[in-house]
């Protein structure tokens, strides 16, 4: 029988000695409380309204027509005077500079849309819900499971794996996200960049996305990263980088390893072994090959830091 | 009955109702896995009675807001097991600067009753257990309980855990090695004091 199909061999706390314990009851009423809180009042009833009229309007279209209602998005106003309602499929929806607006993703989240951005939703369906930013800037929280929601940009794709996240950009793809829980990974023509809570990322049109860094990292390894992602920064930036990272910039590090050149890949491998000790998995051999399987067992382990 | 959360006894109907919003559905499904959710995470917050509570609210709402996204009943077990993984290192992230662990003898109350000389011994061991199960980082503390707690096979700790099964089997050998060595730490210094630390005092 092969490893993944066997049951794990039974450790030394024996059967019984760790009760089971009951959980009390207050968690079910916690959840009955969460499932019935009641939306804002005032969103509530612009959501019925809404919802009313909407449903009207369907009920006509659907009697006309022989195809099924479009899937459509709840939009709100959170400020200014954005127009509200629904948005469809192909559908664009604007704020100007004193507008702010939130869209009710299905069931897996809501996006607050910052002033002057332009998106367009591009799929709503139970195995895509996409969108594209144009410019400006959204927050999302998304509680789907990983890859279910995602985010273009001019310059990458955002896809969410589980997470609440924050991503702006201009017209040209010039922009940056930053993840304040859970995973988000940005993705462009072959590149990935993998964005965890507490870290950011820069995007550049033409080149796509930078290099993650935590936001805490200091301000040397922060400007220098940008000088290596999208300057030519070079060795020299990259000596300040590996000077300055901590043990959590393991997380650059560890992306910058496929980024460098082969023979700048050494001194990367190096810094990252000083602050982290190589997990007993990970062949060196196969880590300066960039093996696929030891980069990302590698990340795996250096992921507890991080 | 102890359900295991792997051996999918919800049925795929209790499962279809959930997504079609049936609240008893959902109430049926809560009563089969709270328990063991519940002590995963208890265990895993070192007995923290509030973090377990708050942990197993949050693991059930993503549950709930969540499942018309499931497909088939075979992505069930995984899920589930993994929103109750997220939602304990999330839960671990954010108390990594303010926590502390409880007393040990807190966990014993939760074990059921028995004679003056069990209840002493059981009290001892369970405080040996939690405390070693606590020196453990939460890399390997989250695999020990899931297979304590659970008859789950290397793939579908893996899935929980969002690793490979190598990796799992890694951090199970490392986390038993070390939780062993550490019982058997604490076991002597019982033995050489011959009196009960605090903490393990039966209360």
């Amino acid at each position: 029988m092969k490893l993944p199909d066997q049951k794990p061999p039974a450790g030394p706390i024996e059967p019984g000695q760790l009760p089971l314990v009951q959980a009390p009851e207050e968690i079910w009423r916690s959840i009955e409380a969460e499932l019935d809180a009641p939306e804002p009042r005032t969103s509530w009833f612009r959501a019925w309204q809404w919802a009313a009229a909407t449903l009207l309007v369907i009920g006509l279209v659907s009697w006309y027509a022989t195809r099924p209602a479009p899937v459509t998005w709840q939009v709100a106003r959170l400020g200014g005077s954005p127009s509200i309602g629904k948005i469809k499929v192909g559908e664009w929806l604007q704020t100007d500079a004193s507008s702010r607006a939130r869209i009710t993703v299905g069931n897996i989240g809501v996006v607050d849309v910052e002033p002057n951005t332009r998106l367009r939703l591009v799929a709503a369906s139970p195995t895509e819900h996409r969108l594209t930013l144009a410019r400006g800037e959204i927050s999302a929280t998304v509680t789907a499971p990983p890859r279910l929601f995602l985010v273009d940009t001019p310059a990458s794709t955002a896809v969410d794996l589980g997470c609440a996240y924050r991503i702006k950009t201009d017209a040209s793809g010039d922009g940056v996200l930053r993840v304040t829980s859970g995973w988000v990974s940005l993705e462009w023509k072959g590149r990935e960049s993998l964005v965890p809570a507490g870290a950011s990322c820069r995007t550049r049109a033409g080149t796509g996305p930078g290099t993650p860094y935590f936001t805490d990292a200091s301000d040397a390894l922060q400007q220098a990263l940008s000088a290596f992602d999208f300057a030519g920064g070079g060795s020299d930036a990259l000596g300040t980088i590996l000077q300055e990272a901590r043990v959590r910039d393991t997380l650059t590090l560890w992306h910058l390893l496929s980024r460098v050149d082969p023979q700048e890949r050494t001194r990367v491998f190096h810094r990252m072994t000083e602050l982290v000790p190589l997990p007993e998995s990970v062949s060196r051999d196969k880590a300066l090959l960039l093996d696929p399987a030891a980069l990302k067992s590698w990340r795996e382990e250096l992921a507890w830091k991080w | 009955m102890v359900v295991n959360l792997s051996d999918r006894e919800i049925s795929p109907e209790i499962i279809e109702s959930c997504r079609q919003g049936d609240r008893e559905a959902f109430r049926a499904l809560y009563d089969a896995y709270k328990d063991k959710v519940y002590s995963i995470a208890l265990y895993f917050f070192h007995g923290d009675a509030a973090a377990a509570s708050d942990a197993t609210q949050q693991a059930f709402l993503k549950l709930i807001t969540n499942i018309e996204s499931f497909r088939g009943e075979s992505e069930f077990p995984t899920w589930l097991h993994r929103l109750v993984v997220n939602t304990c290192l999330d839960g671990s992230r954010k108390r990594k600067s303010r926590e502390m662990p409880i007393e040990p003898a807190d966990l014993a109350r939760f074990a059921s009753p028995a004679s003056a000389d069990e209840e002493v011994d059981r009290r001892q061991r369970a405080d040996r257990i939690q405390t070693a199960l606590s020196s453990l980082p939460p890399k390997l503390r989250l695999p020990i309980l899931l297979r304590y707690f659970e008859d789950l096979s290397y793939a579908e700790m893996a899935g929980a855990l969002r690793c490979s099964a190598g990796t799992v089997a890694s951090r199970l050998n490392q986390g038993h090695k070390l939780l062993a060595a550490k019982l058997e730490k604490l076991r002597q210094g019982v033995t050489r004091s011959g009196v009960a630390r605090k903490g393990m005092t039966p209360k």
